[in-house]
C-alpha cells in the first residue's frame, strides 16, 4: 500500500480519466437513437421475453427443429465445415506468425545495423494493422478478392490472428535463453542454423500452447465469420433469422455451444501432450 | 501459481497464461528449469504426437475443403490492387476525418460501457465461483458450480451472436450493444478473477489469518493484490477487444467505425475505409499503451 502511495500521481490521473471515459461513454450510450426502443423500456424487454417463447417454439406449429433428427444432421454437417475453417485458419495464421517472427523481435533481427532495426518496426506494424481490424471486417474485404465460402472465412480468420500469434511469437523469442546460442555460435552455426537449432526448439512448445488457445477462440469467431463468409453455422444462423426459423435458430445455438466446448477439452487434452 | 512478476512491460504471454490449464511459470521463465526447455530438439513422445497431430489437421482442413467455385473472383486481382493501393492513400480530407474522429468516439464508447457492464457482472460472480469467501460445505460448492456454469455460459458465445440474438430480442436498441460486449466479457473476466484469486500464493494469506484477519479480510489485502496486476492487465486488453467487438457491432445498427467501413465498401471507396481502419489501430494503439503504463506501476 506504501507503494501505491508513491506512485499516486500516475493512478490519481489514471482513475480520474477512467471516471471521466466511463460517465461520458454512458452519455453517449443513452444518447444513441437507433431507431428502436430505449435502453431500458419496458418494450424492449417484453420483446426480449417474446423472442426466448419463440426460441423455444411457441410460435410455430410442428415439432420443433432441435426435436427433428434431419435438422440435426444438417446443422452437424455445417458444424463440421466451421471446423475446417478454423483449423485452416489457425494453420495458415500459425504458418505465417512463425514465417516472420524472428524478424519482429528485436534480439535475433533487430540488433547492430539499422535496417534490422527498421525490419522490426515494420514488421510489428504489421502485426499491429492485423490484429487491430476484426475478423469481420477482414471477411468483408476478402470477399471482395476470394469467393465467399470456407477459404475466404478462412483467410479473414487467419489475417487477424497472424498478427495475434505474431505479437506472442516475438515476445517469446524476446524472452529466450541467450546462453545455447551463444554456444551454438562459437561452434560455427550459421544463422539459418542458429534458428532451426537454437531458436525454434525453445519457442515452439510455448507457441504451440498459445496457438491452441487461439485455436478456441478462432472456432467461436468463425460462426461470426461465417455470416458474411457465406460458410458454416454462421451464414444458416443468418438465414434462419432473417426467415424466422426460430428453432432452428435455438438448434444452431445448441450445436454452437456444443461446438466450442468440444473444441475445449480437445484443447485442454492437446495442451497438456504440449508441456 | 504465482503472479508473473519479472514482466515489467505488459506481456502479452503474461495475459494469456493468465488463464488456468497454460502453464504460467514457463513463459516468463519463473520455476522453469533450463533442462526442461532444451530438450526440445530431439522432440520427445508427447510433443511428436503433437505435432503429428496438428500437422494432420491442416492436412485434414485443406483436403476437406470443397472450392465449388475457383478461389478467386474473376475481378479478385484488380480489387486486390485497388485494396492495397488504397493503404497508401487514404482518404484524410477534413470532412472525413471530422466524421471518423465522431464515429471512433461512438466505437469507443460502447467498448467502454460493455466493459463497465462486464466488470459490474464479472466481479461478484468471479468472487463467487473463486469460493474464498465462504468456508467449506456444501453450500459453498453449490455457489461455486453455480457461478461457474453461468460464467461459462456467458462465454461460450461469441460477442456477436450475443449482438444478433441481442438484436432479435430487443430490435435495434444500444441496450443490445451494450450487453452483448458485456455479457460474454464478464464471463471471461470473472473466470479469470476466479483463477487468480485462488492461485493466491498460500504464506501471506495464512499470516493474515494467524493474526486474526476474516476471510473477507484475507480477500482485500491478501488474495486482491497479489492478483491485481494481472487481472487489470487483462481487463485492458478485453477492453481493447470490446472496441474491435463495438466496431463490429454497427453492423447491428449501432453506428460507429464498422458503419463507416461499411458503406465505404458498398461504395468502393477503398480510401475511405482505410482511414477508418487507421481510426480502429489508433484506438488499439493507445489502450496498449495505458495498459502497459498501468501495469509497469502496479508491478513496481
Amino acid at each position: 500500500m506504501n507503494s501505491l502511495i508513491r506512485r499516486r500521481p500516475f493512478f490519481v490521473g489514471s482513475s480520474l480519466f477512467l471516471l471521466f471515459l466511463v460517465a461520458a461513454s454512458w452519455a453517449r450510450v443513452f444518447a444513441q437513437d437507433t431507431g428502436g426502443p430505449g435502453l431500458l423500456s419496458t418494450e424492449a424487454w417484453r420483446r426480449a421475453g417474446d423472442f426466448m417463447a419463440d426460441l423455444a417454439g411457441a410460435s410455430e406449429s410442428g415439432s420443433p427443429a432441435f426435436a427433428q433428427w434431419d435438422a440435426w444432421r444438417d446443422a452437424l454437417r455445417l458444424a463440421g465445415d466451421t471446423m475446417v475453417m478454423s483449423v485452416l485458419a489457425a494453420g495458415m495464421a500459425a504458418a505465417g506468425a512463425l514465417a516472420t517472427v524472428a524478424f519482429a523481435s528485436s534480439n535475433l533481427a533487430g540488433r547492430g545495423w539499422v535496417g534490422g532495426r527498421l525490419l522490426v518496426a515494420v514488421v510489428r506494424a504489421v502485426y499491429v494493422l492485423t490484429r487491430a481490424v476484426p475478423e469481420l471486417v477482414w471477411a468483408l474485404i476478402v470477399v471482395f478478392i476470394l469467393t465467399p465460402g470456407i477459404l475466404a472465412g478462412a483467410v479473414a480468420l487467419a489475417i487477424h490472428n497472424f498478427g495475434v500469434l505474431g505479437r506472442l511469437g516475438a515476445e517469446i523469442v524476446e524472452d529466450i535463453d541467450e546462453a545455447p546460442i551463444a554456444s551454438l555460435k562459437s561452434s560455427g552455426a550459421g544463422r539459418v542454423q542458429l534458428l532451426f537449432y537454437g531458436v525454434l526448439p525453445q519457442v515452439l512448445p510455448q507457441f504451440v500452447t498459445f496457438l491452441l488457445y487461439r485455436w478456441e477462440v478462432i472456432v467461436r469467431t468463425s460462426v461470426v465469420v461465417g455470416l458474411v463468409a457465406v460458410a458454416g453455422l454462421g451464414y444458416e444462423l443468418r438465414l434462419d433469422l432473417a426467415f424466422f426459423r426460430y428453432t432452428d435458430v435455438a438448434l444452431l445455438l445448441i450445436v454452437y455451444v456444443l461446438l466450442v466446448w468440444a473444441t475445449d477439452l480437445v484443447s485442454i487434452a492437446l495442451r497438456r501432450l504440449a508441456r | 501459481m504465482a503472479p508473473n512478476e519479472t514482466g515489467l512491460q505488459l506481456r502479452w504471454s503474461v495475459l494469456y497464461g493468465a488463464s488456468r490449464g497454460l502453464p504460467v511459470s514457463a513463459f516468463g521463465g519463473v520455476g522453469e528449469p533450463n533442462a526442461t526447455r532444451f530438450k526440445a530438439i530431439g522432440l520427445p513422445g508427447a510433443r511428436a504426437q503433437l505435432t503429428l497431430v496438428l500437422v494432420i489437421a491442416f492436412i485434414w482442413s485443406v483436403v476437406a475443403l470443397d472450392v465449388p467455385g475457383g478461389l478467386v473472383h474473376s475481378g479478385g486481382i484488380d480489387a486486390l490492387g485497388e485494396i492495397t493501393s488504397a493503404f497508401f492513400t487514404p482518404d484524410l480530407s477534413t470532412d472525413l476525418l471530422g466524421t471518423v474522429i465522431g464515429d471512433a468516439w461512438t466505437t469507443l464508447a460502447f467498448a467502454v460501457a460493455g466493459m463497465t457492464l462486464a466488470i459490474a457482472v464479472g466481479v461478484p460472480l468471479g468472487v463467487l465461483a473463486s469460493g474464498v469467501l465462504q468456508t467449506g460445505g456444501l453450500q459453498r460448492l453449490g455457489v461455486m458450480a453455480g457461478a461457474r456454469s453461468l460464467l461459462a455460459l456467458f462465454r461460450s458465445i461469441h460477442e456477436i451472436v450475443w449482438a444478433v440474438l441481442f438484436v432479435a430480442a430487443f430490435g435495434l436498441s444500444p441496450a443490445a450493444g451494450v450487453l452483448a460486449i458485456g455479457v460474454p466479457y464478464a464471463g471471461i473476466l470473472g473466470r479469470i478473477l476466479a483463477e487468480r484469486l485462488q492461485d493466491a500464493p498460500q504464506e501471506p494469506l495464512d499470516a493474515l489469518r494467524t493474526s486474526g484477519a476474516s476471510e473477507t479480510e484475507v480477500l482485500f489485502y491478501g488474495r486482491v493484490p497479489s492478483a491485481a496486476a494481472d487481472v487489470v492487465s487483462y481487463a485492458f486488453y478485453r477492453l481493447e477487444c470490446a472496441v474491435r467487438a463495438a466496431a463490429v457491432l454497427s453492423f447491428v445498427g449501432l453506428g460507429g467505425l464498422g458503419l463507416r467501413i461499411t458503406t465505404a465498401l458498398d461504395d468502393l471507396a477503398f480510401e475511405r475505409m482505410w482511414t477508418a481502419v487507421f481510426a480502429l489501430v489508433l484506438i488499439v494503439v493507445g489502450i496498449d499503451l495505458w495498459s502497459a503504463l498501468v501495469r509497469r506501476r502496479l508491478l513496481r
